[in-house]
């Protein structure tokens, strides 16, 4: 008759680690082939899989809940992305709008497409160190690979799930992803001057947050309404 | 009976007598051979009268089943299935077809155009034949012949010749390797499904499709004929399902494999011709199963017992056929198309095995079994025949 293999311990077999998937050691499923078994052991794990299959379907077909589908233009107030979707890359700004991005440029030499573009400020007035000026993101000919994510030591930039980005001229997907160009939020915290960190917060031009950098200046392209006030 | 088993021949023959179109009351049948007798014309009127009906039927068929299976086959793998043209998506099909029509009709440069042109004809011509044949109601039927389990043999293996001449003549080796691949499954189950069949022939003691049908007024054979009529319909369906082509058994066209199979080449009409022989071919085995097996129109009968029979007797006369016919046959459907969202392809050695060392040894010794039950009358309401 069967003889089951024995689930692994977790010495034998440690967990494996993807982050927050965990993938754990099971027992491999008793096979009908390979083994030495009776006709008759056969016959019962052939019927039994048959039936098993069968009423899995089944039960998928009987509970329409169980439907994945997303209908998604009618739902697309409500729609909600998974997780892990890899849409629009974002720089991740805090509460206070500041940015943690110290123009390493890490992410930029790793981008096997050369997606991204940061332009830098050698050493701010302020604080003495290098920061961010412009952090350009060209998504038109971005894998979404996830290696800028996976990359940056500063752990600033996400993936986020927004996936409706279909323009008719593709020079409209380069985009521009931080808010200002100044300092990290690191270092603005350091100086002792609140007034002098307000000030390295200022609005560069128009090209702040996750703004085409052609945005409205084209022909037969309608505005994009996503002008801020500049100050320059 | 037995000069039908004897004497196979003089049965043949006797098709063309007007004996062959006998039936107890005034049937479609009947009034096709009124029509036959009466002259050129008239048979030339039924003729036609009958192909319409029946391209009707294949043509309405294609469109409902192809939606429903798309429905269903969604459903079993928590899909929606169509859901944007109509409410429901109950146009796609329709929409589907308009898009075939307009599609163009290529044709391989290095093909057999003859060939090319003829096989998706030759394909639905072979659904068309066999739909001929399928009673739905009592008299509605095309043909009704007292061969009718012979004719029922014969055409269901004609639609491996469209898919062969298509896989030949495409020129393409996905093509070949999906006919080669239909052909020989498609004749090696036609053996397993005959067999499955005679065991009914044996029950009811008569090759008309009609007969058989009546032979059941007192209960339907799946129950009658207990364990050997039960064993019976399982290796109908299974040789039904690997003779539709249909997952477990779809081979011939196993897509992750070779492409489209035997109709990799072909596209607009002519694919869409295969399309609708396809899913005719599904309700016609389905219909046949129903006929040999539970009872065709017939409601459900338990032998003398009176008062049963007649709550099952209920429904009106016109309505009783079709709610009895339909019925079964959309259970049928639906468990055929539940073992193709369910099932992995087989290998095709598995697939012959499975044919040649299984299910044919195992229909022979059912069919001697059936045989010994018949005559020593061990089913039951062994008088009602
Ligand atoms: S996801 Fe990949 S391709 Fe896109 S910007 Fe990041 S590193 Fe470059
Ligand atoms: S996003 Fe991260 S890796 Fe890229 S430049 Fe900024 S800090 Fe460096």
């Amino acid at each position: 008759m069967a003889t089951t293999t024995p689930v692994p311990t977790e010495t034998e077999c440690p967990p494996i680690d993807f982050g927050e998937l965990k993938s754990n050691c099971v027992a491999p499923r008793p096979s009908i082939m390979g083994q030495k078994r009776g006709l008759r052991s056969i016959l019962w794990l052939s019927f039994k899989g048959i039936v098993r299959g069968l009423l899995t379907t089944l039960s998928y077909f009987r509970r329409p809940s169980t439907v994945v589908t997303q209908q998604y233009p009618e739902n697309r107030d409500t729609l909600e992305m998974f997780e892990r979707y890899r849409g629009r890359l974002s720089l991740i700004h805090n509460e206070e709008g500041e940015h943690g991005c110290t123009a390493c440029q890490i992410c930029e030499r790793l981008c096997p497409n050369a997606s991204i573009i940061i332009t830098k400020d050698k050493k701010n007035e302020a604080t003495g160190k290098p920061a961010l000026d412009q952090f350009i993101w060209r998504q038109d000919t971005c894998t979404f690979c996830n290696i800028c994510v996976l990359v940056c030591p500063f752990d600033t930039l996400e993936m986020t799930g927004d996936f409706e980005s279909s323009v008719f001229d593709r020079r409209l997907l380069v985009f521009n992803l931080n808010e200002y160009a100044g300092p990290t939020a690191g270092q603005l915290d350091k100086l002792e001057d609140d007034e002098l960190a307000k000030a390295q917060m200022k609005p560069m031009n128009k090209y702040q947050g996750p703004v085409p950098m052609c945005g409205g200046e084209m022909d037969g392209i309608p505005k994009l309404d996503v002008e801020k006030p500049t100050d320059a | 009976m037995a000069d039908a088993l004897l004497n196979p021949l003089s049965l043949t023959l006797s098709v063309q007598t007007s004996e062959a179109f006998a039936a107890p009351a005034m049937s479609l049948a009947d009034r096709a051979s009124r029509a036959l007798e009466s002259g050129v014309w008239g048979a030339v009127m039924y003729i036609v009268i009958g192909l319409v009906a029946v391209l009707t039927a294949v043509s309405v068929l294609g469109l409902v089943m192809s939606y429903i299976e798309r429905k269903v086959a969604g459903h079993f793998q928590c899909r929606l299935g169509p859901m944007r043209v109509g409410p429901h998506g109950v146009l796609q099909s329709l929409a589907d077809g308009i898009k075939l029509l307009f599609k163009e009709g290529i044709e391989p440069g290095d093909g057999d155009k003859v060939i090319f042109i003829g096989a998706p004809i030759f394909s639905i011509t072979a659904t068309i034949l066999l739909l001929a044949i399928v009673p739905l109601a009592p008299g509605i039927q095309v043909v009704d012949m007292n061969v009718g389990v012979v004719y029922i043999a014969a055409v269901s293996g004609l639609g491996v010749m469209g898919i062969l001449m298509g896989g030949w003549s495409s020129n393409n080796k996905w093509s070949l390797l999906g006919a080669m691949r239909a052909g020989a499954q498609m004749i090696s189950y036609e053996v397993s499904l005959t067999i499955a069949l005679l065991v009914v022939v044996l029950f009811s003691g008569t090759l008309k499709v009609s007969e058989i049908i009546e032979s059941q007024q007192q209960g339907w054979w799946i129950w009658r004929g207990h364990g050997v009529a039960i064993v019976a319909f399982c290796l109908y369906v299974i040789a039904s399902t690997a003779e539709l082509n249909r997952t477990p058994f779809d081979l011939p066209e196993g897509e992750s494999e070779l492409t489209g199979g035997y109709h990799t080449e072909y596209s607009g009409l002519r694919f869409s011709f295969f399309f609708l022989a396809e899913f005719a071919n599904l309700f016609v085995f389905s219909a046949l199963a129903v006929t040999f097996f539970f009872g065709g129109w017939l409601p459900f009968h338990v032998g003398n017992y009176e008062g049963f029979n007649s709550v099952m007797d209920l429904l009106p006369p016109v309505i009783s056929p079709i709610f009895w016919f339909g019925s079964k046959c959309a259970t049928l459907i639906f468990i055929l198309m539940w073992f193709r969202w369910t099932f992995p392809r087989l290998r095709m050695d598995q697939l012959m095995r499975l044919e040649w060392k299984v299910l044919l040894p195992i229909g022979f010794a059912n069919l001697i079994l059936a045989a010994t039950v018949v005559l020593s009358g061990l089913y039951f309401f062994p008088s009602a025949t």
